[in-house]
């Protein structure tokens, strides 16, 4: 008996030490802080790069360029990603304060001038794809439309299927979950598909069959209980997805088609209406900690190596140029910019 | 023996013992002030202002009404579940014992976020269990039944560990004695062994309750919809700031403490009685 209070009580002070313990599961991946020693390459920096980025760039910033930059600085690298729309809302409210900011889309980046920073660089395009699964009921035939055996105007009529179990984020969060709205806006008039085939594949912008966590999207696909989920390329790329790649026109990944974009549109459930924008990646520094390890981390995105790791995770280069108060961005950037 | 050998009735001791309870009630405002950190950080960041816009603004009330409804309903699940797991796990009548203690506490230590990325492959729509609750017209993503599956799942085996610690605290031999008075099973449970264990029994509840209504690791993955407060925190906080996000804390925190407050009470003046 007295064994079996003991038993009890150690299950019990376990328990309260859960209880304490335990926390809220979080969204947001933040990734391992690294300390760097080695010494070649680029000039060595103190301090660290605390980098924010959106969610889709953890694995490119947190196993690549992080470790990368260290090595090639000595100086310290931390990360954390989220939705970019949110990290942008925590970085206006002072509740995270990092100094270097890579975003999908520029609003993000230019909701925080001229408080945080009045310029930003593109390195790479995003684009959209449709990620599937080839094991599901449909996937004989989506393998057959992403080899190009069949028109690509199939995938929607199949999405537009009555128990075709779409999966896509959240637009009032993020910024895929906009832009794959209003990707099946575009493909309607691009495709010629029939009047009413976008509102058959979406539903309401913020349909609950078909909303989710962009963590939980990624899994669902990967544990097959999706048909098909909005990704990025990068995305696909990296977590070894089969999927649909869309034209230009609707894929929102090339920037000079921005006015092509810009015609579909998402209504939110604020009242707010966000028109396409294309998706790229776009970088800028913030606030007075340890600039120079922030401006290194940036310069060295836009170096070759750095530009050779974008392309590897299955983003589209485009030429680094900077935009907004371009005369206010870092000597150590411009160098980087101009090759 | 005179009262006190020492003039005003006074020994050393006396005054060690008021340093030592000085010194206890220091620290025990040091941890509960600590403790309360958050929640004071919270009270000094909300304004007026915010709060009332964010409440007044169109469903916002909503997530309130489905996490009390849904924290209900996992409730009584873990209650009329549970409890018989509890009581057979403090009574060593399940083959075994140990194993299922592991079990619970594997439970326990389990991520909420991995608790809901597991559930996916164990009640996605497309796993023989999927289809099954399809056949039942049940499913288990994004709806009111898998936000309910993702709370007993996260608040289990806190409620179950804690119910069976209740469990034990009853003596084996007031159950046999009113067994060998004569009473059935089932009567000298609701007339001993509820009634003793009935303080740790509320605890156990409370700590259930406060689980099953934050519950969002494993919500997030499995119940985006309906969305309770936890999710409505989360995606206010992307979606409008911390501004916006804080009032509905302050909801979570109104709505969620007098249930575990009240059990609190109740269990401590229970205690004092005997």
């Amino acid at each position: 008996m007295a064994r079996r209070r003991r038993a009890v009580g150690t299950v019990t002070a376990a328990l309260v030490a859960g209880i304490l313990a335990a926390g809220c599961g979080s969204p947001a991946g933040t990734g391992a802080a690294s300390t760097g020693t080695a010494s070649t390459g680029a000039a060595r920096v103190s301090g660290t790069a605390d980098v924010a980025y959106a969610g889709s760039l953890q694995l490119l910033n947190d196993t690549v360029l992080g470790p990368d930059f260290t090595k090639a600085t000595g100086a310290a690298y931390q990360g954390r990603g989220a939705g970019a729309l949110g990290l942008s809302k925590e970085i206006a409210s002072g509740e995270i304060t990092p100094n270097v900011f890579e975003s999908i889309g520029s609003a993000p980046i230019t909701a925080l001038e001229p408080r945080f920073t009045t310029w930003y660089v593109q390195v790479a395009a995003s684009p959209l794809v449709v990620a599937y699964n080839p094991d599901g009921p449909d996937g004989p035939e989506l393998s057959r439309i992403a080899k190009g055996a069949r028109p690509l105007s199939d995938l929607f009529t199949l999405m537009a299927t009555p128990g075709f179990l779409l999966g896509r984020t959240d637009p009032a969060t993020d910024p895929q979950g906009q832009a794959f709205y209003e990707m099946v806006e575009l493909a309607q008039t691009a495709l010629h598909l029939p009047a009413g085939t976008a509102g058959k594949v979406l539903g309401s912008p913020s349909n609950p069959t078909q909303i989710f966590a962009e963590t939980a999207l990624e899994s669902r696909l990967e544990a097959g209980q999706l048909d098909a989920a909005s990704a990025f390329l990068s995305q696909a790329v990296q977590l070894h997805l089969h999927y649909i790649a869309l034209p230009a026109t609707i894929d929102f990944g090339d920037p000079s088609l921005a006015g092509t974009y810009a015609r579909a549109h998402v209504a939110l459930a604020g009242g707010q209406t966000v028109h396409g924008v294309p998706l790229v990646v776009d970088v800028t520094t913030l606030g007075q900690t340890d600039p120079a390890a922030a401006t290194a981390f940036v310069a060295g995105l836009l170096s070759p190596s750095g530009r050779a790791a974008f392309r590897s995770a299955g983003y589209q280069l485009l030429p680094p140029t900077a935009f907004g108060q371009v005369s206010a961005v870092p000597a150590v950037v411009r160098r980087a910019l101009d090759g | 023996m005179p009262r006190s050998q020492f003039p005003g009735g006074r020994s050393p001791g006396a005054g060690l013992r008021r340093v030592s309870a000085l010194a206890s009630l220091s620290v025990g405002v040091v941890v509960w002030v600590a403790l309360l950190g958050p929640v004071i950080a919270l009270g000094a960041h909300l304004s007026y202002g915010a709060t009332r816009a964010s409440l007044a603004a169109p469903g916002a009330l909503t997530p309130l009404v489905v996490s009390l409804e849904s924290a209900a309903i996992s409730l009584a699940v873990l209650v009329i579940g549970c409890s018989p797991l509890a009581y057979l796990l403090a009574h060593d009548r399940l083959p075994f014992a140990r194993l299922w203690e592991a079990g619970m506490l594997v439970a326990l230590m389990m991520p909420p976020l991995v608790i809901g990325l597991l559930l996916v492959f164990m009640v996605g729509p497309l796993t023989p269990i999927g289809r099954g609750l399809s056949d039942l017209h049940l499913d288990a993503t994004n709806t009111l039944f898998a936000l309910v599956i993702a709370q007993v799942y996260e608040a289990a085996p806190y409620y179950v560990l804690g119910a069976q610690s209740a469990f034990s605290t009853v003596d084996p031999r007031l159950e046999q004695q009113a067994g060998m008075l004569g009473d059935p099973p089932r009567r000298v449970l609701r007339r001993v062994t509820l009634p003793v264990a009935a303080p740790g029994l509320a605890m156990a509840l409370a700590v259930g309750w406060a689980r099953a209504i934050g519950a969002f690791g494993a919500v997030l993955i499995v119940a985006y919809h309906p969305q309770g407060l936890p999710l409505q925190i989360w995606t206010t906080l992307e979606e409008r700031g911390l501004a916006a996000a804080l009032p509905f804390a302050l909801l979570l925190l109104l709505v969620a403490l007098p249930l575990p407050l009240a059990a609190y009470a109740w269990s401590a003046r229970a205690r004092v009685r005997r």
